[in-house]
């Protein structure tokens, strides 16, 4: 069964509509990164999955069940860290959590919960008003965690943390989803989605752009990957080219680089460079998250109904190879 | 219970606000004030509920004001309530929540001030005060109190801003008070009777203008002490005599007036629920 399920989710605020026929199932104990730019929708799917916001169309279902019908049963089972968490005045980060505890039934640790999270013992007896924006988050972040919830909703989550803190929150989303949890979370920091996700969705102007796991938007964009060789003596090129997979080969003095539609595609053309000359050193460059929000979010990149994963938005026939363009290869 | 634990956070949160402090101490400070201020005037206490009416009516919601409309409207504003309803909390029990703390803070704030005019009155006063007299008075007092933070509430609860809420809750207390029961020349109810009244054909009988200018929660509280605490008030005071012989409409009857009190305390905040439960929260 799904932890999440949008169909055809739509939201609209008077004339502006912030989020369109959205369909998006996440597996349970799956760690799923939510993308998207600014203004793109993200924070209104989370609100509306949560209860806070009515859905204008569609349904959306958390843990079995309908949000709009029992919004408690759902945040029973769901650890909320909001984007901006704002602490209530004059509490302290213990007591926030205390609060979560009492209110969900739970019996945590707030100690334990506070240190999990890297929140230090007398920072964490004292008032939150003062905090520091990565105490802030630490803090938000031991709420979100309390009573080992099913479903754990994060909206950038690293907002305002140093590189330990992000680092932190790459740990717990581990932790979280070796218990069992499905992590949903929306970050701007690709980098840190891209290591800790099973797939990732992008939104783009309310409309879903793409869902899949990250390799596999590499490979339908035909972004995989860029193998470059240092070698001896160059070789030829038309053999390295023939390799199924590889779109582009370009040898510049002692350097050799491939493009490779698939990561599947490097080790053969390496192999193939290796059978020519001596490889005296490689480095390989992933097309990372970044380069692929680009390709599918940059203005006349729209494409709602680009990418498949599972059957949740089928691919349209023109647009992939639109967007392999960037990439400078052929998918296929 | 989500109540009880919304409702304990929130304590926890403003008993630590000096704003709190401020409102309970300046409300006691001002009450002990006025009545020493007459003891040495007035021999009998319950001459100077006369002037401790006109302080719970008109100073003892500006006093609230500030504590209410940010019930909700703050959280809403500062994004704290994603705190509150991204747990298990119903918007019910959030709401419920909140209004119990106002309502707590208001009904402190009042009896304690009551309480203070009785100590006051026990010490300085040639005669001792009438406790049935300052029992009724207090609980009618906490009564107001409530309707107009019942009616705070209920806007903070309506609108997403602070700035709303707080010309709201202006508007209400002009509107219910200054507006309703007159102190204002020209900009009162009177006035606007006055020129329906003088429309050709129309005519508004003295007993209609009693029944609506109780409908406030200001008219209704004033409109019950006068058989509810000053009946029995001693003939040397002039000021009661005013309501000697008072024709026996319907909107001077206590029962009505009170009816009119506890139907603003318990439906302005189930009105401020409603528009609260409809509220798009992001």
């Amino acid at each position: 069964m799904a932890a999440i399920e949008l169909t055809d989710l739509t939201k609209r605020f008077g004339d502006v509509t912030a989020v369109e026929d959205l369909t998006l199932s996440v597996e349970r104990g799956e760690v799923f990164g939510f993308l998207g730019p600014n203004g793109a929708g993200k924070s209104t799917t989370i609100n509306v999955l949560l209860g806070f916001l009515d859905p204008s169309a569609g349904s959306v279902r958390a843990l079995g069940t309908d949000v709009t019908e029992d919004p408690r049963a759902v945040r029973q089972r769901t650890g909320l860290l909001p984007e901006a968490f704002e602490c209530v005045p004059n509490l302290t980060a213990r007591e926030h959590v205390e609060t979560v505890i009492a209110t969900k039934d739970a019996d945590d640790d707030p100690d334990e919960v506070l240190d999990r999270v890297g929140l230090d013992p007398d920072d964490a007896r004292r008032p939150a008003d003062d905090y520091s924006t990565g105490m802030h988050q630490r803090m938000a972040l031991a709420v979100a965690l309390v009573g080992e919830p099913d479903l754990i909703v994060l909206d950038e989550p690293s907002a305002g943390l140093d590189p330990n803190g992000v680092q932190l929150v790459r740990d717990v989303v581990r932790e979280e989803a070796e218990r069992g949890a499905t992590v949903f979370f929306s970050s701007h920091i690709l980098d840190e989605v891209e290591r800790v996700s099973d797939r990732v969705a992008i939104l783009q102007d309310g409309r879903l752009a793409a869902v899949d796991a990250v390799d596999s938007l590499r490979e339908n964009l035909g972004m995989g990957a860029v193998v470059e060789a240092n070698v001896d003596v160059p070789p030829a090129v038309e053999p390295v080219a023939a390799v199924d997979g590889v779109t582009d080969v370009t040898v510049a003095d002692s350097t050799v680089r491939v493009s490779c539609a698939t990561g599947r595609a490097k080790m053969p053309a390496l192999r193939r460079i290796d059978d020519a000359t001596t490889v005296e050193d490689v480095q390989i460059e992933e097309t990372s998250l970044e380069d692929l929000f680009e390709a599918y979010t940059a203005p006349g990149e729209r494409g709602a109904n680009a990418t498949t994963d599972s059957g949740v938005a089928e691919p349209t026939d023109t647009e992939p190879d639109a967007r392999a363009a960037p990439a400078g290869g052929d998918p296929s | 219970m989500s109540v009880r634990t919304v409702a304990g956070t929130d304590v926890r949160s403003i008993r630590r606000s000096s704003v709190v402090v401020g409102v309970v101490a300046t409300f006691a400070a001002f009450v002990g004030l006025a009545m020493l201020g007459s003891s040495e005037v007035h021999p009998h206490p319950v001459r100077t509920t006369w002037g401790l009416a006109a302080l719970v009516a008109w100073v003892l919601p500006l006093l609230l004001a500030p504590l209410s409309y940010l019930a909700i409207a703050g959280d809403r504003e500062r994004g704290t309530i994603t705190y509150h309803l991204g747990l298990p909390n119903s918007r019910a029990a959030y709401y419920g929540g909140k209004y119990v703390t106002r309502a707590g803070i208001a009904t402190l704030t009042t009896a304690l001030g009551v309480a203070i005019a009785v100590a006051v009155a026990f010490a300085t006063y040639e005669h001792a005060p009438d406790p049935g007299q300052f029992l009724v008075f207090g609980g009618l007092s906490v009564l107001f109190a409530l309707a107009m933070v019942g009616v705070f509430v209920a806007i903070s609860a309506s609108v997403a801003t602070r700035s709303r809420a707080m010309v709201g809750v202006v508007g209400a207390y002009f509107v219910l008070s200054a507006f309703w029961v007159g102190p204002l020349p020209v900009l009162n109810l009177n006035t606007v009777l006055d020129a329906i009244a003088s429309l050709p054909g129309v005519t508004i009988a003295d007993s209609t203008r009693a029944l609506i200018a109780a409908l406030s929660p200001a008219g209704a509280y004033f409109n019950t002490l006068p058989e509810l605490v000053w009946a029995d008030a001693p003939a040397r005071y002039t000021v009661f005599a005013q309501f000697d012989g008072r024709s026996d409409y319907l909107g001077f009857e206590p029962w009505y007036n009170v009816l009119v009190l506890l139907a603003w305390t318990g439906l302005a905040p189930v009105v401020g629920y409603l528009r609260f439960r409809q509220a798009e929260l992001g």
